[in-house]
Protein backbone atom coordinates (compact mmCIF):
# COMPACT_ATOMS: atom_id res chain seq x y z
CA UNK A 1 0.00 0.00 0.00
CA UNK A 2 1.45 3.20 -0.72
CA UNK A 3 1.79 5.90 1.57
CA UNK A 4 1.81 9.76 0.98
CA UNK A 5 2.65 12.59 3.11
CA UNK A 6 1.81 16.20 2.16
CA UNK A 7 4.49 18.59 2.03
CA UNK A 8 3.05 21.37 0.56
CA UNK A 9 -0.81 21.74 0.87
CA UNK A 10 -3.63 24.40 1.69
CA UNK A 11 -6.02 25.32 3.87
CA UNK A 12 -9.30 26.70 2.79
CA UNK A 13 -10.72 28.40 5.65
CA UNK A 14 -14.35 27.67 7.03
CA UNK A 15 -16.68 30.25 4.28
CA UNK A 16 -20.03 29.18 5.74
CA UNK A 17 -19.40 31.30 9.38
CA UNK A 18 -20.86 31.11 12.72
CA UNK A 19 -23.44 32.86 11.28
CA UNK A 20 -24.55 30.58 9.11
CA UNK A 21 -24.93 28.04 11.94
CA UNK A 22 -27.20 31.22 13.80
CA UNK A 23 -29.34 31.49 11.03
CA UNK A 24 -30.41 28.02 10.38
CA UNK A 25 -30.60 27.45 14.36
CA UNK A 26 -33.21 30.45 14.63
CA UNK A 27 -35.18 29.67 11.56
CA UNK A 28 -35.56 26.33 12.40
CA UNK A 29 -36.68 27.16 15.70
CA UNK A 30 -39.09 30.03 14.24
CA UNK A 31 -41.05 27.33 12.54
CA UNK A 32 -41.31 25.01 14.81
CA UNK A 33 -42.38 27.21 17.37
CA UNK A 34 -44.95 28.83 14.95
CA UNK A 35 -46.27 24.92 13.95
CA UNK A 36 -46.67 25.07 18.08
CA UNK A 37 -49.03 28.02 18.10
CA UNK A 38 -51.26 26.77 15.55
CA UNK A 39 -53.23 24.26 18.15
CA UNK A 40 -54.64 26.50 20.13
CA UNK A 41 -54.88 29.87 17.30
CA UNK A 42 -55.48 27.87 14.06
CA UNK A 43 -57.76 25.15 15.51
CA UNK A 44 -58.72 25.94 18.75
CA UNK A 45 -57.76 23.09 20.34
CA UNK A 46 -58.30 23.43 24.33
CA UNK A 47 -55.42 23.07 26.91
CA UNK A 48 -53.11 24.40 24.07
CA UNK A 49 -53.33 28.54 25.20
CA UNK A 50 -50.25 28.89 26.90
CA UNK A 51 -48.12 26.62 24.37
CA UNK A 52 -50.07 29.13 21.53
CA UNK A 53 -48.55 31.85 23.22
CA UNK A 54 -45.02 31.03 23.94
CA UNK A 55 -45.36 29.68 20.48
CA UNK A 56 -46.43 32.83 19.03
CA UNK A 57 -43.38 34.42 21.03
CA UNK A 58 -40.97 31.87 19.70
CA UNK A 59 -41.45 32.30 16.26
CA UNK A 60 -42.14 36.08 16.12
CA UNK A 61 -38.57 36.80 18.08
CA UNK A 62 -36.41 33.91 16.18
CA UNK A 63 -38.07 34.87 13.14
CA UNK A 64 -37.05 39.03 13.18
CA UNK A 65 -33.64 37.34 14.37
CA UNK A 66 -32.76 34.96 12.24
CA UNK A 67 -32.53 37.38 8.91
CA UNK A 68 -29.99 39.55 10.70
CA UNK A 69 -27.70 36.47 11.35
CA UNK A 70 -27.98 35.84 7.58
CA UNK A 71 -27.60 39.28 6.33
CA UNK A 72 -24.09 38.94 8.65
CA UNK A 73 -22.64 35.95 6.85
CA UNK A 74 -23.09 37.90 3.28
CA UNK A 75 -19.28 39.13 2.98
CA UNK A 76 -21.41 41.67 1.09
CA UNK A 77 -24.94 42.59 3.40
CA UNK A 78 -25.31 45.83 1.36
CA UNK A 79 -25.88 43.73 -1.81
CA UNK A 80 -28.85 41.76 -0.46
CA UNK A 81 -30.74 43.66 -3.02
CA UNK A 82 -29.17 41.43 -5.36
CA UNK A 83 -31.08 38.65 -4.62
CA UNK A 84 -34.11 40.32 -5.79
CA UNK A 85 -32.57 42.12 -8.77
CA UNK A 86 -30.57 39.48 -10.24
CA UNK A 87 -32.41 35.80 -8.91
CA UNK A 88 -30.55 32.58 -10.55
CA UNK A 89 -33.46 30.34 -10.65
CA UNK A 90 -31.19 27.07 -10.22
CA UNK A 91 -29.91 28.12 -7.12
CA UNK A 92 -31.89 27.05 -4.02
CA UNK A 93 -30.23 30.44 -1.88
CA UNK A 94 -32.21 32.14 -4.93
CA UNK A 95 -35.66 30.98 -4.14
CA UNK A 96 -34.96 30.86 -0.41
CA UNK A 97 -34.43 34.84 -0.50
CA UNK A 98 -38.58 34.63 -1.85
CA UNK A 99 -39.53 31.77 0.46
CA UNK A 100 -38.37 33.61 3.59
CA UNK A 101 -40.71 36.87 3.36
CA UNK A 102 -43.12 34.47 1.96
CA UNK A 103 -42.92 32.85 5.50
CA UNK A 104 -42.53 36.05 7.78
CA UNK A 105 -45.02 37.95 5.73
CA UNK A 106 -47.59 35.11 6.65
CA UNK A 107 -46.15 34.49 10.01
CA UNK A 108 -46.60 39.02 10.66
CA UNK A 109 -50.03 38.85 9.47
CA UNK A 110 -51.25 35.48 11.07
CA UNK A 111 -49.98 37.03 14.37
CA UNK A 112 -51.72 40.15 13.73
CA UNK A 113 -55.02 38.19 13.32
CA UNK A 114 -54.64 35.87 16.12
CA UNK A 115 -54.10 38.67 19.12
CA UNK A 116 -56.75 41.03 17.06
CA UNK A 117 -59.41 40.23 19.73
CA UNK A 118 -57.12 40.40 22.95
CA UNK A 119 -55.25 43.99 21.75
CA UNK A 120 -58.51 45.39 21.64
CA UNK A 121 -59.36 44.16 24.82
CA UNK A 122 -55.97 45.19 26.10
CA UNK A 123 -56.24 48.75 25.51
CA UNK A 124 -57.32 50.45 27.73
CA UNK A 125 -54.40 49.07 30.25
CA UNK A 126 -51.39 50.28 27.76
CA UNK A 127 -51.83 54.05 28.48
CA UNK A 128 -49.85 55.87 25.89
CA UNK A 129 -49.45 52.90 23.62
CA UNK A 130 -53.76 52.41 23.72
CA UNK A 131 -54.06 54.03 20.12
CA UNK A 132 -51.92 51.86 18.96
CA UNK A 133 -53.23 48.38 20.55
CA UNK A 134 -57.33 50.06 19.38
CA UNK A 135 -55.92 50.33 15.46
CA UNK A 136 -54.11 46.76 15.41
CA UNK A 137 -57.44 45.32 17.63
CA UNK A 138 -60.58 44.40 16.97
CA UNK A 139 -63.05 41.70 16.48
CA UNK A 140 -61.42 37.88 15.52
CA UNK A 141 -61.53 37.74 11.85
CA UNK A 142 -61.19 33.69 11.91
CA UNK A 143 -61.50 33.27 8.42
CA UNK A 144 -58.62 36.17 7.93
CA UNK A 145 -56.45 34.25 10.98
CA UNK A 146 -56.64 31.01 9.21
CA UNK A 147 -55.58 31.88 5.86
CA UNK A 148 -52.84 33.62 7.03
CA UNK A 149 -52.46 30.77 9.08
CA UNK A 150 -52.04 28.81 5.56
CA UNK A 151 -49.96 31.59 3.88
CA UNK A 152 -47.29 31.25 7.20
CA UNK A 153 -47.50 27.14 7.30
CA UNK A 154 -47.02 27.22 3.37
CA UNK A 155 -43.88 29.86 3.61
CA UNK A 156 -42.59 27.47 6.77
CA UNK A 157 -42.56 24.38 4.82
CA UNK A 158 -41.25 26.39 2.02
CA UNK A 159 -38.06 27.46 4.48
CA UNK A 160 -38.04 24.25 5.22
CA UNK A 161 -37.32 23.12 2.27
CA UNK A 162 -34.75 25.26 0.78
CA UNK A 163 -32.81 25.30 3.81
CA UNK A 164 -32.51 21.40 3.77
CA UNK A 165 -32.21 21.22 0.14
CA UNK A 166 -29.49 24.24 -0.09
CA UNK A 167 -26.98 22.10 1.68
CA UNK A 168 -28.04 18.79 0.43
CA UNK A 169 -27.18 19.16 -3.40
CA UNK A 170 -23.88 20.33 -2.14
CA UNK A 171 -22.15 16.90 -4.23
CA UNK A 172 -18.37 18.50 -3.42
CA UNK A 173 -19.12 18.26 0.82
CA UNK A 174 -20.10 14.33 1.13
CA UNK A 175 -21.47 14.60 4.98
CA UNK A 176 -23.85 17.40 2.93
CA UNK A 177 -24.53 15.33 0.24
CA UNK A 178 -27.55 12.81 1.99
CA UNK A 179 -30.88 12.79 1.54
CA UNK A 180 -31.16 12.44 5.36
CA UNK A 181 -29.76 16.06 6.01
CA UNK A 182 -33.23 17.72 5.19
CA UNK A 183 -35.12 15.33 7.29
CA UNK A 184 -32.70 15.94 10.04
CA UNK A 185 -32.59 19.60 9.96
CA UNK A 186 -36.21 19.81 10.29
CA UNK A 187 -36.68 16.92 13.03
CA UNK A 188 -34.34 19.15 15.34
CA UNK A 189 -35.86 22.59 14.28
CA UNK A 190 -39.31 20.86 15.76
CA UNK A 191 -37.32 19.64 18.57
CA UNK A 192 -35.66 22.34 19.34
CA UNK A 193 -38.73 24.79 19.08
CA UNK A 194 -40.45 22.23 21.76
CA UNK A 195 -36.99 23.28 23.97
CA UNK A 196 -37.60 26.43 22.94
CA UNK A 197 -41.11 27.05 24.21
CA UNK A 198 -40.04 24.70 27.56
CA UNK A 199 -37.47 27.46 28.43
CA UNK A 200 -39.64 30.08 27.83
CA UNK A 201 -42.27 29.23 30.21
CA UNK A 202 -39.98 28.98 32.79
CA UNK A 203 -38.46 32.09 31.58
CA UNK A 204 -42.50 34.24 31.07
CA UNK A 205 -45.03 34.68 33.75
CA UNK A 206 -47.47 31.92 33.66
CA UNK A 207 -46.02 29.01 34.25
CA UNK A 208 -47.94 26.19 33.49
CA UNK A 209 -47.04 23.02 34.53
CA UNK A 210 -49.45 20.90 32.60
CA UNK A 211 -48.24 22.94 29.21
CA UNK A 212 -44.71 21.96 30.45
CA UNK A 213 -45.74 18.15 30.32
CA UNK A 214 -47.47 18.25 27.22
CA UNK A 215 -44.61 20.27 25.90
CA UNK A 216 -42.22 17.49 27.29
CA UNK A 217 -43.68 14.66 25.78
CA UNK A 218 -43.86 16.04 22.55
CA UNK A 219 -40.15 16.34 22.79
CA UNK A 220 -39.53 13.09 23.69
CA UNK A 221 -41.32 11.85 20.58
CA UNK A 222 -39.20 13.90 18.74
CA UNK A 223 -36.41 13.22 19.30
CA UNK A 224 -36.50 10.01 19.34
CA UNK A 225 -37.39 10.73 15.99
CA UNK A 226 -34.22 12.19 15.40
CA UNK A 227 -32.26 9.76 17.17
CA UNK A 228 -33.97 6.80 14.62
CA UNK A 229 -33.34 9.18 12.20
CA UNK A 230 -29.86 9.47 13.02
CA UNK A 231 -29.10 5.77 13.07
CA UNK A 232 -30.44 4.74 10.33
CA UNK A 233 -27.95 7.41 8.36
CA UNK A 234 -25.54 5.94 10.18
CA UNK A 235 -26.34 2.19 9.55
CA UNK A 236 -26.81 3.27 5.74
CA UNK A 237 -23.25 4.79 5.99
CA UNK A 238 -21.34 1.80 8.02
CA UNK A 239 -23.25 -1.07 6.36
CA UNK A 240 -22.74 0.43 2.53
CA UNK A 241 -26.47 0.50 1.93
CA UNK A 242 -26.49 3.59 0.10
CA UNK A 243 -23.40 5.33 -1.48
CA UNK A 244 -23.68 9.00 -0.50
CA UNK A 245 -24.43 7.69 2.97
CA UNK A 246 -21.18 5.68 2.88
CA UNK A 247 -19.17 8.61 1.84
CA UNK A 248 -20.65 10.95 4.44
CA UNK A 249 -19.53 9.11 7.18
CA UNK A 250 -16.34 7.89 5.33
CA UNK A 251 -15.45 11.77 4.86
CA UNK A 252 -15.57 12.32 8.94
CA UNK A 253 -13.90 8.86 9.58
CA UNK A 254 -10.96 9.97 11.75
CA UNK A 255 -12.41 13.28 12.57
CA UNK A 256 -12.02 12.80 16.54
CA UNK A 257 -13.84 16.51 17.40
CA UNK A 258 -16.49 15.58 15.27
CA UNK A 259 -17.16 12.03 16.51
CA UNK A 260 -16.33 13.26 20.00
CA UNK A 261 -19.79 15.83 19.60
CA UNK A 262 -21.89 13.22 17.64
CA UNK A 263 -21.34 10.84 20.76
CA UNK A 264 -22.21 13.99 23.22
CA UNK A 265 -24.86 15.02 21.25
CA UNK A 266 -26.33 11.48 21.20
CA UNK A 267 -25.70 11.16 25.34
CA UNK A 268 -27.58 14.49 25.93
CA UNK A 269 -30.51 13.83 23.75
CA UNK A 270 -30.97 10.09 25.49
CA UNK A 271 -30.90 11.92 28.90
CA UNK A 272 -33.13 14.38 27.93
CA UNK A 273 -35.88 11.89 26.47
CA UNK A 274 -35.46 10.00 29.56
CA UNK A 275 -35.81 12.83 31.81
CA UNK A 276 -39.16 14.06 29.55
CA UNK A 277 -40.74 10.72 30.20
CA UNK A 278 -39.96 10.10 33.94
CA UNK A 279 -40.74 13.32 35.09
CA UNK A 280 -42.36 15.31 32.23
CA UNK A 281 -43.85 18.55 34.95
CA UNK A 282 -40.67 20.26 36.48
CA UNK A 283 -37.73 19.12 34.38
CA UNK A 284 -38.37 21.76 31.59
CA UNK A 285 -35.59 23.71 32.17
CA UNK A 286 -33.14 20.86 31.75
CA UNK A 287 -34.86 19.25 28.80
CA UNK A 288 -36.16 22.61 26.93
CA UNK A 289 -32.14 23.48 27.32
CA UNK A 290 -30.83 20.27 26.34
CA UNK A 291 -32.98 19.83 23.53
CA UNK A 292 -31.74 23.96 22.28
CA UNK A 293 -27.84 22.97 22.25
CA UNK A 294 -28.69 19.67 20.82
CA UNK A 295 -30.49 21.59 17.58
CA UNK A 296 -27.46 23.98 17.54
CA UNK A 297 -24.65 21.14 17.90
CA UNK A 298 -26.09 19.41 14.97
CA UNK A 299 -26.05 22.62 13.07
CA UNK A 300 -22.87 23.32 14.21
CA UNK A 301 -21.02 19.39 13.52
CA UNK A 302 -22.59 19.92 10.12
CA UNK A 303 -21.46 23.35 8.79
CA UNK A 304 -18.18 24.06 11.11
CA UNK A 305 -17.37 19.93 10.67
CA UNK A 306 -18.53 19.72 7.31
CA UNK A 307 -16.59 22.77 6.29
CA UNK A 308 -13.05 20.96 7.98
CA UNK A 309 -12.97 18.45 5.69
CA UNK A 310 -10.40 19.04 2.68
CA UNK A 311 -11.72 18.51 -0.88
CA UNK A 312 -8.46 17.38 -2.30
CA UNK A 313 -6.38 16.84 0.75
CA UNK A 314 -5.36 14.82 3.68
CA UNK A 315 -6.66 15.08 7.05
CA UNK A 316 -8.84 17.87 8.37
CA UNK A 317 -8.43 21.68 9.08
CA UNK A 318 -8.38 22.85 12.40
CA UNK A 319 -10.85 25.39 13.40
CA UNK A 320 -10.84 27.94 15.81
CA UNK A 321 -13.76 29.56 17.02
CA UNK A 322 -12.31 33.60 16.19
CA UNK A 323 -13.75 35.66 19.16
CA UNK A 324 -14.60 38.75 16.95
CA UNK A 325 -18.01 38.64 15.08
CA UNK A 326 -17.61 36.23 12.74
CA UNK A 327 -16.74 33.59 15.63
CA UNK A 328 -17.97 34.31 19.63
CA UNK A 329 -19.12 38.01 19.27
CA UNK A 330 -21.34 37.15 16.12
CA UNK A 331 -22.96 34.27 18.15
CA UNK A 332 -23.30 36.42 21.39
CA UNK A 333 -24.99 39.07 19.83
CA UNK A 334 -27.03 37.40 17.90
CA UNK A 335 -28.55 35.32 21.38
CA UNK A 336 -28.83 38.79 23.34
CA UNK A 337 -30.51 40.03 20.08
CA UNK A 338 -33.03 37.36 20.37
CA UNK A 339 -33.73 37.73 24.33
CA UNK A 340 -34.03 41.49 23.85
CA UNK A 341 -37.19 40.76 20.77
CA UNK A 342 -38.13 37.65 23.36
CA UNK A 343 -38.22 40.45 26.38
CA UNK A 344 -39.71 43.19 24.29
CA UNK A 345 -42.86 40.84 22.43
CA UNK A 346 -43.39 39.24 25.80
CA UNK A 347 -44.36 42.63 27.27
CA UNK A 348 -46.22 43.95 24.49
CA UNK A 349 -48.18 40.71 23.35
CA UNK A 350 -51.35 39.96 25.64
CA UNK A 351 -51.23 37.58 28.20
CA UNK A 352 -52.85 33.97 27.12
CA UNK A 353 -56.18 33.70 27.47
CA UNK A 354 -58.61 30.80 26.41
CA UNK A 355 -60.52 30.76 23.16
CA UNK A 356 -63.57 30.86 25.00
CA UNK A 357 -62.86 33.89 26.78
CA UNK A 358 -61.43 35.84 23.43
CA UNK A 359 -64.61 35.02 22.32
CA UNK A 360 -66.44 36.48 25.02
CA UNK A 361 -64.49 39.49 25.11
CA UNK A 362 -65.27 39.45 21.44
CA UNK A 363 -68.98 39.19 22.03
CA UNK A 364 -69.41 41.79 25.03
CA UNK A 365 -67.05 44.32 22.14
CA UNK B 1 -47.04 35.19 -18.06
CA UNK B 2 -47.11 31.88 -18.49
CA UNK B 3 -43.63 31.36 -20.34
CA UNK B 4 -42.08 33.39 -16.86
CA UNK B 5 -44.18 30.98 -14.75
CA UNK B 6 -42.74 27.96 -16.90
CA UNK B 7 -38.80 28.88 -16.55
CA UNK B 8 -39.68 29.70 -13.03
CA UNK B 9 -40.99 26.14 -11.97
CA UNK B 10 -38.02 24.90 -14.88
CA UNK B 11 -36.20 26.82 -12.64
CA UNK B 12 -36.72 24.94 -9.49
CA UNK B 13 -36.80 21.83 -10.69
CA UNK B 14 -33.03 22.32 -12.05
CA UNK B 15 -32.39 23.74 -7.85
CA UNK B 16 -34.14 20.94 -6.97
CA UNK B 17 -32.10 18.15 -9.18
CA UNK B 18 -28.87 20.30 -7.91
CA UNK B 19 -25.74 18.41 -9.50
CA UNK B 20 -27.33 15.46 -10.33
CA UNK B 21 -27.64 17.06 -13.88
CA UNK B 22 -23.70 16.98 -14.53
CA UNK B 23 -24.58 13.06 -15.36
CA UNK B 24 -26.19 13.84 -18.00
CA UNK B 25 -23.69 17.01 -19.50
CA UNK B 26 -24.56 17.35 -23.19
CA UNK B 27 -20.92 17.35 -25.53
CA UNK B 28 -19.59 20.56 -25.91
CA UNK B 29 -20.84 21.97 -29.28
CA UNK B 30 -18.99 23.08 -32.55
CA UNK B 31 -17.77 26.12 -31.60
CA UNK B 32 -16.38 28.79 -33.76
CA UNK B 33 -14.42 30.94 -31.14
CA UNK B 34 -11.53 29.24 -29.10
CA UNK B 35 -12.19 27.46 -26.02
CA UNK B 36 -8.64 28.21 -23.49
CA UNK B 37 -7.77 25.05 -22.00
CA UNK B 38 -4.44 23.91 -19.78
CA UNK B 39 -2.30 20.77 -19.85
CA UNK B 40 -0.37 20.06 -17.08
CA UNK B 41 2.86 18.05 -17.83
CA UNK B 42 3.66 16.61 -14.47
CA UNK B 43 6.43 15.19 -15.67
CA UNK B 44 7.93 18.66 -16.39
CA UNK B 45 6.85 20.41 -12.79
CA UNK B 46 9.72 20.98 -10.42
CA UNK B 47 7.41 22.05 -7.49
CA UNK B 48 9.54 25.37 -7.81
CA UNK B 49 6.22 27.41 -7.10
CA UNK B 50 7.02 29.90 -9.46
CA UNK B 51 3.51 29.81 -10.65
CA UNK B 52 2.17 29.84 -7.59
CA UNK B 53 4.02 33.72 -6.91
CA UNK B 54 3.69 35.06 -10.17
CA UNK B 55 -0.22 34.50 -9.78
CA UNK B 56 -0.18 36.40 -6.19
CA UNK B 57 1.83 38.96 -8.00
CA UNK B 58 -0.45 39.48 -11.38
CA UNK B 59 -3.80 39.04 -9.91
CA UNK B 60 -3.12 40.43 -6.48
CA UNK B 61 -4.06 37.62 -4.42
CA UNK B 62 -3.95 39.03 -0.72
CA UNK B 63 -2.34 36.83 2.31
CA UNK B 64 -3.50 33.42 3.39
CA UNK B 65 -5.22 32.92 -0.07
CA UNK B 66 -4.38 31.32 -3.26
CA UNK B 67 -5.55 30.84 -6.86
CA UNK B 68 -3.21 28.15 -7.75
CA UNK B 69 -0.61 25.89 -5.67
CA UNK B 70 1.81 23.10 -6.72
CA UNK B 71 0.53 20.43 -4.16
CA UNK B 72 3.79 18.32 -3.37
CA UNK B 73 3.71 15.05 -2.04
CA UNK B 74 6.33 11.89 -0.89
CA UNK B 75 5.31 9.02 -2.16
CA UNK B 76 6.34 5.70 -1.08
CA UNK B 77 5.82 2.93 -3.30
CA UNK B 78 7.39 -0.73 -2.79
CA UNK B 79 9.73 0.75 -0.36
CA UNK B 80 11.11 3.38 -2.96
CA UNK B 81 10.33 7.17 -1.93
CA UNK B 82 9.95 9.57 -4.34
CA UNK B 83 8.00 13.29 -4.73
CA UNK B 84 4.78 14.22 -6.76
CA UNK B 85 3.93 17.75 -7.59
CA UNK B 86 0.54 18.35 -8.41
CA UNK B 87 -0.30 22.05 -9.70
CA UNK B 88 -3.87 23.26 -8.96
CA UNK B 89 -6.17 25.39 -10.14
CA UNK B 90 -9.73 25.97 -10.93
CA UNK B 91 -10.73 23.60 -13.52
CA UNK B 92 -12.82 25.96 -15.71
CA UNK B 93 -15.23 22.91 -15.94
CA UNK B 94 -17.42 22.57 -18.99
CA UNK B 95 -20.58 21.35 -16.21
CA UNK B 96 -18.97 23.72 -13.65
CA UNK B 97 -20.77 23.11 -9.75
CA UNK B 98 -20.11 26.63 -8.83
CA UNK B 99 -22.86 28.16 -11.77
CA UNK B 100 -25.77 26.74 -11.01
CA UNK B 101 -25.28 27.91 -7.01
CA UNK B 102 -24.68 31.11 -7.21
CA UNK B 103 -28.00 33.08 -6.25
CA UNK B 104 -27.71 35.98 -8.31
CA UNK B 105 -25.68 35.16 -11.35
CA UNK B 106 -22.22 36.68 -10.89
CA UNK B 107 -20.91 33.15 -11.20
CA UNK B 108 -20.51 32.75 -15.14
CA UNK B 109 -19.15 31.25 -18.14
CA UNK B 110 -17.55 32.73 -21.10
CA UNK B 111 -18.00 31.84 -24.44
CA UNK B 112 -14.49 30.52 -24.57
CA UNK B 113 -15.35 28.66 -21.48
CA UNK B 114 -13.27 30.22 -18.76
CA UNK B 115 -15.53 30.65 -15.77
CA UNK B 116 -15.50 34.00 -13.90
CA UNK B 117 -16.98 36.12 -11.28
CA UNK B 118 -19.06 39.74 -11.69
CA UNK B 119 -17.44 41.37 -8.74
CA UNK B 120 -20.35 43.99 -9.25
CA UNK B 121 -22.61 41.49 -8.69
CA UNK B 122 -21.28 39.13 -6.63
CA UNK B 123 -22.83 39.19 -2.71
CA UNK B 124 -20.08 37.17 -0.94
CA UNK B 125 -22.82 34.45 -0.16
CA UNK B 126 -19.60 31.87 -0.48
CA UNK B 127 -22.12 29.24 -2.38
CA UNK B 128 -19.79 28.69 -4.76
CA UNK B 129 -16.97 28.09 -2.50
CA UNK B 130 -18.88 25.34 -1.11
CA UNK B 131 -19.65 23.71 -4.57
CA UNK B 132 -16.43 23.82 -6.15
CA UNK B 133 -15.35 19.83 -5.35
CA UNK B 134 -11.52 21.24 -5.97
CA UNK B 135 -11.32 23.59 -3.47
CA UNK B 136 -10.65 26.34 -5.77
CA UNK B 137 -12.14 28.75 -5.12
CA UNK B 138 -12.58 31.26 -1.56
CA UNK B 139 -13.54 34.65 -0.24
CA UNK B 140 -11.12 37.41 -0.97
CA UNK B 141 -10.50 39.13 2.48
CA UNK B 142 -9.83 42.19 0.63
CA UNK B 143 -12.84 42.70 -1.48
CA UNK B 144 -15.29 40.60 0.29
CA UNK B 145 -16.37 38.43 -2.92
CA UNK B 146 -15.74 35.29 -4.67
CA UNK B 147 -12.62 34.84 -6.10
CA UNK B 148 -10.33 32.16 -7.95
CA UNK B 149 -8.60 31.49 -10.83
CA UNK B 150 -9.80 33.32 -14.34
CA UNK B 151 -6.71 31.34 -16.66
CA UNK B 152 -5.55 35.66 -16.05
CA UNK B 153 -8.57 36.40 -18.72
CA UNK B 154 -7.14 39.96 -18.62
CA UNK B 155 -4.00 38.43 -20.29
CA UNK B 156 -5.49 36.13 -22.41
CA UNK B 157 -8.51 38.71 -23.89
CA UNK B 158 -4.74 40.65 -24.56
CA UNK B 159 -3.04 37.82 -26.30
CA UNK B 160 -0.97 37.01 -23.87
CA UNK B 161 -0.89 33.88 -21.75
CA UNK B 162 -1.60 33.18 -17.86
CA UNK B 163 1.11 34.52 -15.47
CA UNK B 164 1.43 30.84 -14.28
CA UNK B 165 2.17 29.62 -17.66
CA UNK B 166 4.64 32.57 -18.69
CA UNK B 167 6.47 31.98 -15.40
CA UNK B 168 6.27 27.80 -15.65
CA UNK B 169 10.25 27.04 -15.32
CA UNK B 170 9.75 23.66 -16.68
CA UNK B 171 7.28 24.59 -19.33
CA UNK B 172 4.96 21.78 -17.26
CA UNK B 173 1.87 24.39 -17.65
CA UNK B 174 0.96 24.23 -21.63
CA UNK B 175 -2.27 26.82 -22.64
CA UNK B 176 -4.29 27.18 -25.44
CA UNK B 177 -7.33 26.69 -27.27
CA UNK B 178 -9.19 23.27 -27.04
CA UNK B 179 -10.57 23.57 -30.04
CA UNK B 180 -8.20 24.44 -32.69
CA UNK B 181 -6.54 21.45 -33.89
CA UNK B 182 -2.98 23.11 -34.62
CA UNK B 183 -2.88 24.30 -30.56
CA UNK B 184 0.04 22.57 -28.32
CA UNK B 185 -2.59 22.04 -25.51
CA UNK B 186 -4.86 19.93 -28.37
CA UNK B 187 -2.01 18.23 -30.41
CA UNK B 188 -0.42 17.06 -26.90
CA UNK B 189 -4.00 15.92 -25.51
CA UNK B 190 -4.49 14.14 -29.08
CA UNK B 191 -1.10 12.36 -28.70
CA UNK B 192 -0.93 11.64 -25.62
CA UNK B 193 -2.80 10.21 -22.46
CA UNK B 194 -4.14 12.32 -20.02
CA UNK B 195 -6.52 12.70 -16.90
CA UNK B 196 -8.16 15.28 -14.55
CA UNK B 197 -8.97 15.50 -11.53
CA UNK B 198 -11.65 13.65 -9.62
CA UNK B 199 -13.67 12.77 -13.29
CA UNK B 200 -16.12 10.61 -11.18
CA UNK B 201 -17.33 14.41 -10.04
CA UNK B 202 -18.74 14.92 -13.77
CA UNK B 203 -17.61 18.02 -13.97
CA UNK B 204 -15.95 17.56 -17.27
CA UNK B 205 -12.45 19.49 -16.23
CA UNK B 206 -10.77 21.61 -18.59
CA UNK B 207 -7.49 21.26 -16.77
CA UNK B 208 -5.72 17.62 -18.22
CA UNK B 209 -2.63 16.15 -16.54
CA UNK B 210 -0.12 14.24 -18.49
CA UNK B 211 1.37 11.63 -16.04
CA UNK B 212 -1.05 11.93 -13.02
CA UNK B 213 -0.69 9.33 -10.58
CA UNK B 214 -4.50 7.84 -10.25
CA UNK B 215 -3.33 7.87 -6.09
CA UNK B 216 -3.21 12.05 -6.65
CA UNK B 217 -6.59 12.69 -8.72
CA UNK B 218 -9.18 12.14 -5.96
CA UNK B 219 -9.10 13.42 -2.49
CA UNK B 220 -5.44 12.27 -1.72
CA UNK B 221 -5.31 10.17 1.35
CA UNK B 222 -2.54 9.86 3.62
CA UNK B 223 -0.46 12.17 5.92
CA UNK B 224 -1.26 15.86 6.29
CA UNK B 225 1.22 18.79 6.45
CA UNK B 226 2.12 19.78 9.58
CA UNK B 227 2.26 23.37 7.94
CA UNK B 228 -1.30 24.83 7.64
CA UNK B 229 -1.66 28.42 8.03
CA UNK B 230 -5.05 30.02 8.69
CA UNK B 231 -6.29 33.63 8.47
CA UNK B 232 -7.93 34.34 11.89
CA UNK B 233 -10.70 36.61 12.68
CA UNK B 234 -11.66 37.61 9.60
Amino acid sequence: MPEITEIIGITREVAWLPWAVTYFFLIGLSVGAFALSLPHYAFGRPGWARIGRLGLLGALAAGLAAPVALLADLHQPGRFWHFYAYPNPSSWMAWGAFFIPTYLGGLFLYAWMALRPALAEDAAARGWLAPLYRLLGGPARPGLLRGFALLAAVGAALVLLYTGMEVMVVRARPLWNTPFLPVQFALTAFAGAAGFLLVLDRLTEGHEPAAEAKLNRLLAGLLLVSLAVGAAWFALGALGLEATHAAALASVRGHHSFQALALWGQAAVLAAILLALLRPAGSGWLTGLVALHAAWMFRWAVFIGGQSVPKTGPGFYDYHLPMGPSGLLGILGSMGLLVFLLVLLDALMPPARSRAAIAGATGKA
Amino acid sequence: MAGSRRALLAGLASAWAGTAAEAAAPAPAPQLGPRWGMVVDLARCIGCQACTVSCIMENAVPPDSLRTIVNTYEVTKDGVVGMAMLPRLCNHCADAPCLPVCPVGATFQRADGIVVVDSDRCVGCAYCVQACPYDARFINHETNKADKCTFCAHRVDAGLLPACVESCVGGARIFGDLNDPHSTVRQRLDAEPSAVLKPEAGTQPRVFYLHLDPLLSGKVEGTPTLWRPQHEGA
